[in-house]
Protein backbone atom coordinates (compact mmCIF):
# COMPACT_ATOMS: atom_id res chain seq x y z
CA UNK A 1 0.00 0.00 0.00
CA UNK A 2 1.23 3.50 -0.65
CA UNK A 3 0.55 4.38 3.01
CA UNK A 4 3.08 1.76 4.07
CA UNK A 5 5.54 3.18 1.57
CA UNK A 6 5.09 6.68 2.97
CA UNK A 7 5.65 5.42 6.50
CA UNK A 8 8.78 3.59 5.44
CA UNK A 9 10.15 6.73 3.84
CA UNK A 10 9.32 8.80 6.94
CA UNK A 11 10.94 6.18 9.12
CA UNK A 12 14.01 6.25 6.89
CA UNK A 13 14.47 10.00 7.34
CA UNK A 14 14.46 9.61 11.13
CA UNK A 15 16.84 6.73 11.65
CA UNK A 16 20.02 7.61 9.85
CA UNK A 17 22.08 4.69 11.08
CA UNK A 18 20.21 2.08 9.04
CA UNK A 19 19.39 4.72 6.39
CA UNK A 20 21.15 3.05 3.47
CA UNK A 21 19.09 -0.09 3.85
CA UNK A 22 15.71 1.66 4.30
CA UNK A 23 16.21 4.31 1.59
CA UNK A 24 16.25 1.63 -1.07
CA UNK A 25 12.85 0.24 0.08
CA UNK A 26 10.18 0.42 -2.61
CA UNK A 27 6.49 1.11 -2.20
CA UNK A 28 4.54 -2.12 -2.03
CA UNK A 29 1.19 -2.31 -3.72
CA UNK A 30 -1.04 -5.30 -3.22
CA UNK A 31 -3.48 -4.14 -5.93
CA UNK A 32 -6.21 -3.04 -3.54
CA UNK A 33 -5.65 0.72 -3.77
CA UNK A 34 -8.66 2.82 -4.71
CA UNK A 35 -9.08 3.28 -8.43
CA UNK A 36 -9.50 7.03 -8.45
CA UNK A 37 -6.20 8.57 -9.47
CA UNK A 38 -5.66 12.29 -9.20
CA UNK A 39 -2.53 14.15 -10.15
CA UNK A 40 -3.48 17.27 -8.22
CA UNK A 41 -6.05 18.51 -5.74
CA UNK A 42 -9.05 19.55 -7.85
CA UNK A 43 -9.97 23.23 -7.79
CA UNK A 44 -12.99 24.37 -5.84
CA UNK A 45 -15.81 25.34 -8.15
CA UNK A 46 -16.44 29.08 -8.12
CA UNK A 47 -19.93 29.82 -6.84
CA UNK A 48 -21.29 33.38 -7.03
CA UNK A 49 -23.08 33.87 -3.69
CA UNK A 50 -24.72 37.13 -4.82
CA UNK A 51 -26.75 36.26 -7.90
CA UNK A 52 -30.22 37.78 -8.24
CA UNK A 53 -31.87 34.56 -7.07
CA UNK A 54 -29.58 34.06 -4.07
CA UNK A 55 -29.67 37.66 -2.86
CA UNK A 56 -33.47 37.90 -3.17
CA UNK A 57 -34.20 34.47 -1.68
CA UNK A 58 -36.86 34.48 1.00
CA UNK A 59 -38.25 37.93 0.21
CA UNK A 60 -42.04 38.07 0.77
CA UNK A 61 -42.02 34.96 2.96
CA UNK A 62 -43.63 36.96 5.74
CA UNK A 63 -46.21 38.53 3.49
CA UNK A 64 -48.98 37.32 5.79
CA UNK A 65 -47.59 38.81 8.99
CA UNK A 66 -46.44 42.09 7.45
CA UNK A 67 -49.14 42.45 4.81
CA UNK A 68 -52.40 42.25 6.78
CA UNK A 69 -52.96 38.55 6.00
CA UNK A 70 -54.31 39.25 2.54
CA UNK A 71 -51.88 36.66 1.12
CA UNK A 72 -50.31 33.54 2.60
CA UNK A 73 -46.71 32.35 1.99
CA UNK A 74 -48.16 29.19 0.46
CA UNK A 75 -49.29 31.35 -2.48
CA UNK A 76 -45.64 31.94 -3.31
CA UNK A 77 -44.76 28.31 -3.90
CA UNK A 78 -43.86 27.38 -7.47
CA UNK A 79 -45.06 23.81 -7.81
CA UNK A 80 -47.36 21.50 -9.77
CA UNK A 81 -50.92 22.22 -8.74
CA UNK A 82 -51.34 19.01 -6.77
CA UNK A 83 -48.30 19.80 -4.62
CA UNK A 84 -48.98 23.42 -3.67
CA UNK A 85 -49.03 23.65 0.12
CA UNK A 86 -49.26 19.87 0.49
CA UNK A 87 -46.91 17.34 2.01
CA UNK A 88 -47.42 13.63 1.96
CA UNK A 89 -45.75 10.29 1.31
CA UNK A 90 -45.69 8.79 -2.19
CA UNK A 91 -49.10 7.13 -2.00
CA UNK A 92 -50.78 10.30 -0.72
CA UNK A 93 -49.13 12.37 -3.45
CA UNK A 94 -50.19 9.99 -6.20
CA UNK A 95 -53.79 9.81 -4.96
CA UNK A 96 -53.96 13.61 -4.88
CA UNK A 97 -52.46 13.81 -8.35
CA UNK A 98 -55.03 11.34 -9.67
CA UNK A 99 -57.85 13.33 -8.07
CA UNK A 100 -56.72 16.70 -9.36
CA UNK A 101 -55.00 16.02 -12.67
CA UNK A 102 -55.83 12.42 -13.53
CA UNK A 103 -58.29 13.08 -16.32
CA UNK A 104 -55.79 15.37 -18.06
CA UNK A 105 -52.94 12.90 -18.05
CA UNK A 106 -51.58 10.90 -20.95
CA UNK A 107 -52.82 7.30 -21.14
CA UNK A 108 -49.47 5.62 -20.50
CA UNK A 109 -48.60 7.88 -17.57
CA UNK A 110 -52.02 7.39 -16.05
CA UNK A 111 -51.78 3.62 -16.41
CA UNK A 112 -48.36 3.58 -14.74
CA UNK A 113 -49.63 5.82 -11.95
CA UNK A 114 -52.58 3.54 -11.28
CA UNK A 115 -50.33 0.51 -11.19
CA UNK A 116 -48.08 2.31 -8.70
CA UNK A 117 -51.04 3.31 -6.51
CA UNK A 118 -52.27 -0.27 -6.47
CA UNK A 119 -48.79 -1.57 -5.57
CA UNK A 120 -48.25 1.02 -2.80
CA UNK A 121 -51.71 0.44 -1.30
CA UNK A 122 -51.05 -3.27 -1.07
CA UNK A 123 -47.51 -2.68 0.23
CA UNK A 124 -48.53 -0.31 3.01
CA UNK A 125 -51.72 -2.01 4.05
CA UNK A 126 -50.94 -5.70 3.73
CA UNK A 127 -47.18 -6.15 4.09
CA UNK A 128 -44.92 -5.65 7.07
CA UNK A 129 -45.51 -4.81 10.69
CA UNK A 130 -47.50 -1.58 10.29
CA UNK A 131 -50.82 -2.20 8.55
CA UNK B 1 9.35 15.26 37.74
CA UNK B 2 6.01 15.86 39.46
CA UNK B 3 7.41 19.01 41.22
CA UNK B 4 8.71 20.37 37.87
CA UNK B 5 5.33 19.87 36.19
CA UNK B 6 3.54 21.54 39.17
CA UNK B 7 5.86 24.57 38.91
CA UNK B 8 5.24 24.82 35.17
CA UNK B 9 1.49 24.68 35.68
CA UNK B 10 1.55 27.36 38.42
CA UNK B 11 3.67 29.63 36.16
CA UNK B 12 1.03 29.46 33.41
CA UNK B 13 -1.76 30.14 35.92
CA UNK B 14 0.10 33.18 37.30
CA UNK B 15 0.54 34.60 33.81
CA UNK B 16 -3.14 34.16 33.02
CA UNK B 17 -4.12 35.63 36.42
CA UNK B 18 -2.00 38.76 35.84
CA UNK B 19 -3.41 39.28 32.35
CA UNK B 20 -6.94 39.39 33.74
CA UNK B 21 -5.92 42.30 36.02
CA UNK B 22 -4.25 44.51 33.44
CA UNK B 23 -7.38 45.22 31.33
CA UNK B 24 -9.50 43.85 28.53
CA UNK B 25 -7.22 44.57 25.54
CA UNK B 26 -4.03 42.66 26.39
CA UNK B 27 -3.07 40.61 23.35
CA UNK B 28 -1.01 37.43 23.62
CA UNK B 29 2.66 38.10 22.75
CA UNK B 30 2.84 35.53 19.97
CA UNK B 31 -0.12 36.92 17.93
CA UNK B 32 0.57 37.73 14.28
CA UNK B 33 -1.72 40.38 12.78
CA UNK B 34 -1.92 41.29 9.08
CA UNK B 35 -0.84 44.84 8.32
CA UNK B 36 -4.11 45.92 6.67
CA UNK B 37 -6.33 44.79 9.55
CA UNK B 38 -9.03 47.25 10.55
CA UNK B 39 -9.35 47.57 14.32
CA UNK B 40 -12.92 46.61 15.27
CA UNK B 41 -12.73 48.48 18.58
CA UNK B 42 -12.25 51.71 16.64
CA UNK B 43 -15.17 51.02 14.32
CA UNK B 44 -17.85 50.39 16.91
CA UNK B 45 -19.70 53.59 17.47
CA UNK B 46 -20.83 54.08 21.07
CA UNK B 47 -24.58 54.30 21.76
CA UNK B 48 -25.88 57.87 22.18
CA UNK B 49 -25.07 59.29 25.64
CA UNK B 50 -27.81 60.61 27.91
CA UNK B 51 -26.80 64.28 27.48
CA UNK B 52 -26.61 64.25 23.68
CA UNK B 53 -27.49 67.66 22.12
CA UNK B 54 -29.09 66.13 18.98
CA UNK B 55 -32.91 66.21 18.82
CA UNK B 56 -35.06 63.16 19.53
CA UNK B 57 -36.70 62.52 16.16
CA UNK B 58 -38.92 59.61 17.07
CA UNK B 59 -40.57 58.30 20.20
CA UNK B 60 -42.23 54.91 20.60
CA UNK B 61 -45.91 54.99 19.62
CA UNK B 62 -46.93 51.88 21.53
CA UNK B 63 -46.75 51.80 25.31
CA UNK B 64 -43.42 50.58 26.61
CA UNK B 65 -43.69 48.25 29.64
CA UNK B 66 -42.56 49.96 32.82
CA UNK B 67 -39.78 47.50 33.58
CA UNK B 68 -38.14 48.06 30.16
CA UNK B 69 -36.69 51.19 28.64
CA UNK B 70 -36.71 52.08 24.95
CA UNK B 71 -33.58 51.43 22.87
CA UNK B 72 -31.86 54.65 21.77
CA UNK B 73 -30.09 54.80 18.42
CA UNK B 74 -28.62 57.33 16.06
CA UNK B 75 -30.58 58.50 13.04
CA UNK B 76 -28.27 59.06 10.09
CA UNK B 77 -28.66 60.43 6.61
CA UNK B 78 -27.68 59.22 3.15
CA UNK B 79 -27.59 62.73 1.61
CA UNK B 80 -24.13 63.58 2.86
CA UNK B 81 -21.23 61.15 2.46
CA UNK B 82 -19.86 61.87 5.94
CA UNK B 83 -21.17 59.95 8.93
CA UNK B 84 -22.56 62.70 11.18
CA UNK B 85 -25.86 61.62 12.73
CA UNK B 86 -28.94 63.80 12.43
CA UNK B 87 -30.64 62.91 15.68
CA UNK B 88 -31.80 60.18 17.99
CA UNK B 89 -34.63 57.70 17.82
CA UNK B 90 -36.29 55.52 20.42
CA UNK B 91 -37.17 51.97 19.46
CA UNK B 92 -39.55 49.63 21.26
CA UNK B 93 -37.67 47.08 23.40
CA UNK B 94 -40.17 44.28 22.71
CA UNK B 95 -39.17 44.37 19.04
CA UNK B 96 -35.55 45.52 19.05
CA UNK B 97 -34.26 44.27 22.42
CA UNK B 98 -35.66 40.76 22.61
CA UNK B 99 -33.63 37.83 23.93
CA UNK B 100 -31.34 36.41 21.21
CA UNK B 101 -33.09 33.09 20.66
CA UNK B 102 -30.79 31.30 18.23
CA UNK B 103 -33.00 28.24 18.15
CA UNK B 104 -35.93 30.29 16.84
CA UNK B 105 -33.68 31.88 14.22
CA UNK B 106 -32.52 28.41 13.16
CA UNK B 107 -36.10 27.13 12.94
CA UNK B 108 -37.33 30.08 10.91
CA UNK B 109 -34.34 29.95 8.57
CA UNK B 110 -34.83 26.21 8.02
CA UNK B 111 -38.54 26.79 7.39
CA UNK B 112 -37.83 29.50 4.83
CA UNK B 113 -35.47 27.21 2.97
CA UNK B 114 -37.68 24.14 2.98
CA UNK B 115 -41.33 25.09 2.80
CA UNK B 116 -41.02 26.23 -0.81
CA UNK B 117 -38.82 23.32 -1.83
CA UNK B 118 -40.07 21.02 -4.53
CA UNK B 119 -37.65 18.28 -5.50
CA UNK B 120 -38.23 17.15 -9.08
CA UNK B 121 -35.84 14.20 -8.82
CA UNK B 122 -37.60 11.18 -10.25
CA UNK B 123 -36.62 7.68 -11.32
CA UNK B 124 -38.48 4.89 -13.07
CA UNK B 125 -39.43 1.69 -11.31
CA UNK B 126 -39.00 -1.64 -13.07
CA UNK B 127 -42.61 -1.55 -14.23
CA UNK B 128 -42.24 1.90 -15.79
CA UNK B 129 -39.05 1.28 -17.73
CA UNK B 130 -39.75 0.59 -21.39
CA UNK B 131 -39.61 -3.10 -22.23
CA UNK B 132 -38.98 -6.00 -19.91
CA UNK B 133 -42.25 -7.88 -20.10
CA UNK B 134 -40.83 -11.09 -21.51
CA UNK B 135 -38.73 -13.63 -19.69
CA UNK B 136 -35.25 -13.31 -21.35
CA UNK B 137 -34.42 -17.04 -21.46
CA UNK B 138 -35.92 -20.25 -20.11
CA UNK B 139 -35.85 -20.87 -16.41
CA UNK B 140 -33.79 -24.04 -16.80
CA UNK B 141 -31.39 -25.31 -19.39
CA UNK B 142 -29.45 -22.28 -20.62
CA UNK B 143 -26.80 -22.39 -17.91
CA UNK B 144 -27.24 -18.67 -17.11
CA UNK B 145 -28.70 -17.20 -13.93
CA UNK B 146 -32.48 -17.20 -13.77
CA UNK B 147 -34.20 -13.91 -14.58
CA UNK B 148 -37.75 -12.78 -15.16
CA UNK B 149 -37.31 -9.49 -16.98
CA UNK B 150 -34.51 -7.41 -18.42
CA UNK B 151 -35.57 -4.33 -16.45
CA UNK B 152 -35.26 -5.66 -12.93
CA UNK B 153 -33.12 -3.46 -10.62
CA UNK B 154 -30.12 -5.78 -10.73
CA UNK B 155 -29.83 -5.40 -14.50
CA UNK B 156 -27.97 -2.61 -16.25
CA UNK B 157 -30.62 -0.27 -17.68
CA UNK B 158 -33.19 -1.62 -15.27
CA UNK B 159 -35.45 0.30 -12.95
CA UNK B 160 -34.36 1.85 -9.65
CA UNK B 161 -35.95 0.05 -6.71
CA UNK B 162 -35.84 2.73 -3.96
CA UNK B 163 -35.07 5.93 -5.79
CA UNK B 164 -36.67 9.38 -5.60
CA UNK B 165 -40.26 9.22 -6.80
CA UNK B 166 -41.69 12.12 -8.70
CA UNK B 167 -41.94 15.71 -7.59
CA UNK B 168 -41.78 15.77 -3.79
CA UNK B 169 -42.73 18.66 -1.58
CA UNK B 170 -41.27 19.58 1.80
CA UNK B 171 -43.98 22.01 2.83
CA UNK B 172 -44.76 22.76 6.45
CA UNK B 173 -45.74 25.86 8.41
CA UNK B 174 -44.34 27.09 11.68
CA UNK B 175 -46.79 28.61 14.14
CA UNK B 176 -47.55 32.27 13.45
CA UNK B 177 -46.10 33.50 16.72
CA UNK B 178 -42.84 31.63 16.10
CA UNK B 179 -42.40 33.37 12.77
CA UNK B 180 -43.17 36.74 14.34
CA UNK B 181 -40.71 36.04 17.16
CA UNK B 182 -38.11 35.07 14.56
CA UNK B 183 -38.40 38.52 12.98
CA UNK B 184 -38.12 40.20 16.36
CA UNK B 185 -35.07 38.13 17.33
CA UNK B 186 -33.37 38.88 14.03
CA UNK B 187 -33.95 42.62 14.41
CA UNK B 188 -32.75 42.55 18.02
CA UNK B 189 -29.60 40.64 17.07
CA UNK B 190 -28.77 43.13 14.34
CA UNK B 191 -29.34 45.97 16.79
CA UNK B 192 -27.23 44.35 19.50
CA UNK B 193 -24.33 43.70 17.11
CA UNK B 194 -24.46 47.29 15.82
CA UNK B 195 -25.44 46.23 12.30
CA UNK B 196 -28.79 48.04 12.27
CA UNK B 197 -28.86 51.64 11.06
CA UNK B 198 -31.81 54.04 11.04
CA UNK B 199 -31.97 56.60 8.26
CA UNK B 200 -34.43 59.50 7.95
CA UNK B 201 -35.15 59.00 4.23
CA UNK B 202 -33.66 57.23 1.23
CA UNK B 203 -32.97 60.25 -1.01
CA UNK B 204 -29.51 60.23 -2.56
CA UNK B 205 -27.91 63.18 -4.39
CA UNK B 206 -26.66 61.12 -7.37
CA UNK B 207 -27.77 57.92 -9.13
CA UNK B 208 -24.15 56.78 -9.10
CA UNK B 209 -23.58 53.33 -7.54
CA UNK B 210 -20.05 54.35 -6.56
CA UNK B 211 -21.50 56.97 -4.19
CA UNK B 212 -23.27 54.26 -2.20
CA UNK B 213 -20.20 52.04 -2.14
CA UNK B 214 -18.00 54.91 -0.93
CA UNK B 215 -20.58 55.81 1.71
CA UNK B 216 -20.69 52.23 2.99
CA UNK B 217 -16.89 51.98 2.99
CA UNK B 218 -16.42 55.34 4.71
CA UNK B 219 -18.86 54.55 7.51
CA UNK B 220 -17.45 51.02 7.91
CA UNK B 221 -20.90 49.49 7.69
CA UNK B 222 -19.89 46.13 6.23
CA UNK B 223 -19.86 44.05 3.05
CA UNK B 224 -23.55 43.81 2.22
CA UNK B 225 -26.40 46.20 2.91
CA UNK B 226 -30.14 45.54 2.95
CA UNK B 227 -32.24 48.70 2.62
CA UNK B 228 -35.87 48.41 3.71
CA UNK B 229 -38.56 50.99 2.98
CA UNK B 230 -42.32 51.09 3.46
CA UNK B 231 -44.62 51.74 0.56
CA UNK B 232 -44.41 51.29 -3.19
CA UNK B 233 -42.47 54.36 -4.21
CA UNK B 234 -38.72 54.36 -3.99
CA UNK B 235 -36.53 57.31 -4.96
CA UNK B 236 -35.38 57.04 -8.58
CA UNK B 237 -31.76 57.72 -7.68
CA UNK B 238 -31.68 54.86 -5.22
CA UNK B 239 -33.27 52.42 -7.67
CA UNK B 240 -30.81 53.33 -10.40
CA UNK B 241 -27.84 53.16 -8.07
CA UNK B 242 -28.68 49.73 -6.65
CA UNK B 243 -29.80 48.21 -9.94
CA UNK B 244 -26.40 46.84 -10.87
CA UNK B 245 -25.00 46.41 -7.38
CA UNK B 246 -24.98 42.86 -6.10
CA UNK B 247 -24.40 43.33 -2.40
CA UNK B 248 -26.59 46.39 -1.83
CA UNK B 249 -30.26 45.46 -2.18
CA UNK B 250 -33.51 47.33 -1.65
CA UNK B 251 -36.69 45.57 -0.57
CA UNK B 252 -40.11 46.83 0.51
CA UNK B 253 -40.99 46.42 4.18
CA UNK B 254 -43.49 43.66 3.35
CA UNK B 255 -40.60 41.58 2.03
CA UNK B 256 -38.55 41.63 5.24
CA UNK B 257 -37.52 38.14 6.36
CA UNK B 258 -34.96 36.39 8.52
CA UNK B 259 -32.96 34.85 5.67
CA UNK B 260 -32.34 38.20 3.97
CA UNK B 261 -31.40 39.76 7.29
CA UNK B 262 -28.89 37.01 7.97
CA UNK B 263 -27.49 37.08 4.43
CA UNK B 264 -26.85 40.82 4.36
CA UNK B 265 -24.44 42.07 6.98
CA UNK B 266 -26.08 45.44 7.57
CA UNK B 267 -29.78 46.34 7.65
CA UNK B 268 -30.86 49.94 7.02
CA UNK B 269 -34.38 51.00 8.03
CA UNK B 270 -36.17 54.31 7.60
CA UNK B 271 -38.21 55.89 10.37
CA UNK B 272 -41.46 54.96 8.57
CA UNK B 273 -40.28 51.38 8.29
CA UNK B 274 -39.58 51.24 12.01
CA UNK B 275 -43.10 52.49 12.76
CA UNK B 276 -44.61 49.95 10.35
CA UNK B 277 -42.62 47.03 11.78
CA UNK B 278 -43.36 47.91 15.39
CA UNK B 279 -47.03 48.23 14.56
CA UNK B 280 -47.20 44.83 12.82
CA UNK B 281 -44.99 42.87 15.21
CA UNK B 282 -46.30 44.18 18.54
CA UNK B 283 -49.91 43.37 17.72
CA UNK B 284 -49.20 39.64 18.07
CA UNK B 285 -48.21 40.02 21.73
CA UNK B 286 -51.69 41.01 22.78
CA UNK B 287 -54.08 39.54 20.29
CA UNK B 288 -56.75 36.94 20.85
CA UNK B 289 -56.35 33.52 19.31
CA UNK B 290 -58.07 33.46 15.92
CA UNK B 291 -61.48 31.80 15.69
CA UNK B 292 -61.24 31.79 11.90
CA UNK B 293 -58.31 32.72 9.60
CA UNK B 294 -57.22 36.31 9.74
CA UNK B 295 -57.83 36.86 6.04
CA UNK B 296 -61.59 36.78 6.69
CA UNK B 297 -62.94 40.05 8.04
CA UNK B 298 -62.77 40.84 11.74
CA UNK B 299 -64.56 43.73 13.39
CA UNK B 300 -61.44 45.30 14.92
CA UNK B 301 -58.66 44.18 12.54
CA UNK B 302 -56.92 45.73 10.61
Amino acid sequence: MSVLGGLLRAGASFCQSAGTLLQTARTISTGTCCRIRMHAIPELKKVDRWTEKRSMFGVYDNIGILGDFKAHPKDLILAPCWLKAFKGNELERLIRKKKMVGDRMMAVDRHNMEKRIRFLYRHFNRIGKHR
Amino acid sequence: MLRVSLLLRSGGAARRFSSSFSGASVLPPNLLLPSNLVDPARLKRPPPPADCPLPLLRKCDAAVPSHLSPVQTWVETLQRPDGEPLGLAQLHPDVFAVRPRLDILHDVERWQRNFKRISHASTKVRSEVRGGGKKPWNQKGSGRARHGSIRSPIWRGGGVSHGPRGPTSYYYMLPLKVRVQGLKVALSSKMAQDFLHIVDSLNIPTPDPQYLLDLVRHRHWGDSVLIVHVGDEFPENLLQATENLKTVNVIPAIGLNVHSMLKHEVVVLTLDTVKFLEDKLLWHDQRYTPLYPFKLPYADFP
